[in-house]
């Protein structure tokens, strides 16, 4: 007796819904958590990208709900620390039902590739993206080299 | 009689739409007090015109796009651009035309007044 093409359908298609399930598994491994990512309660809060332009070095971190007062930037040579304090801005007189943003003082050191320029170093605070801009010193910065 | 029929279908009209950026939930805070309902959300990064609200039959759907600059070439990246996604259930007591909101250093802050029904009066017994 043959088996219906059917049946086949049915088996392969299982396999199908399996093969997904398990290529979605992959993706969602390597994609960003925000929410473990971005919580306080991380040694290296807050998260940090640092790019280089070849005649400065970038940082930028992630900072919500902080304003200019907050946060305390110190620079030396190749050395940065970023420290601040995160208040919590719960209006008077309101019952909280849910609070997951967190309240804490963090404090984070880097150092970085090369020694920058602290006199020439700028900072921007712009919707809870801190930017600082710091220039390398002219002997840090990479030189073309011609090739007689 | 040559009825041949694959017995392995490939399903190419059900491509699955994968959005550009990771979605992530953003943390949120809630308050409330007689007259409204407050919800902040940490949205860093999103400017104002990269976030929806939108309010339909009970549910609240907020929404935040964060896309990185173009840059240069990066020594480490512990956060990329993301899309904060979060749905509430909204109690039909909201005032909808009174909703407002306001976006200051990456945080989100939606203000929901309770319609005026809703709120709670104080009863005056009177002796009689």
């Amino acid at each position: 007796m043959r088996t219906r093409i059917s049946e086949f359908d049915r088996l392969f298609g299982s396999m199908d819904l399996l093969r997904n399930r398990m290529n979605r598994l992959f993706a969602d491994f390597d994609r960003l958590y925000g929410g473990d990512l971005q919580g306080m309660w991380r040694e290296d809060y807050p998260p940090t990208n640092l790019y280089d332009f070849g005649d400065r070095l970038e940082i930028r971190a992630m900072v919500p709900g902080l304003n200019r007062e907050d946060l305390n930037v110190k620079i030396q040579g190749n050395y940065l620390e970023i420290n601040g304090t995160r208040k919590s801005d719960a209006p008077e007189g309101y019952e909280a039902h849910r609070i997951e943003r967190p309240t804490a003082t963090f404090s984070r050191s880097f150092t970085l590739p090369c020694e920058v320029d602290a006199d020439r170093v700028e900072a921007h605070l712009k919707n809870g993206m801190l930017t600082l801009v710091m220039p390398k010193p002219e002997a840090a910065k990479p030189k073309q080299i011609a090739i007689s | 009689m040559n009825d041949t029929k694959d017995v392995v279908e490939r399903k190419e009209e059900l491509q699955e739409r994968r959005p550009d950026v990771p979605v992530v939930t953003p943390a949120v805070d809630i308050y409330e007090n007689d007259d409204e309902i407050l919800l902040y959300a940490d949205m860093p990064g999103v400017e104002k015109d990269g976030i929806n609200v939108n309010i339909d039959n009970g549910r609240l759907t907020l929404s935040g796009t964060r896309r990185m600059e173009a840059s240069g070439a990066a020594n480490w990246e512990e956060f990329g651009g993301v899309e904060y996604r979060r749905v509430f259930s909204v109690p039909q007591t909201i005032d909808m035309d009174k909703v407002n909101a306001e976006l200051k250093d990456g945080v989100l802050r939606l203000h929901l007044p309770k319609s005026e029904a809703a709120k709670p009066k104080q009863i005056e017994i009177k002796i009689a």
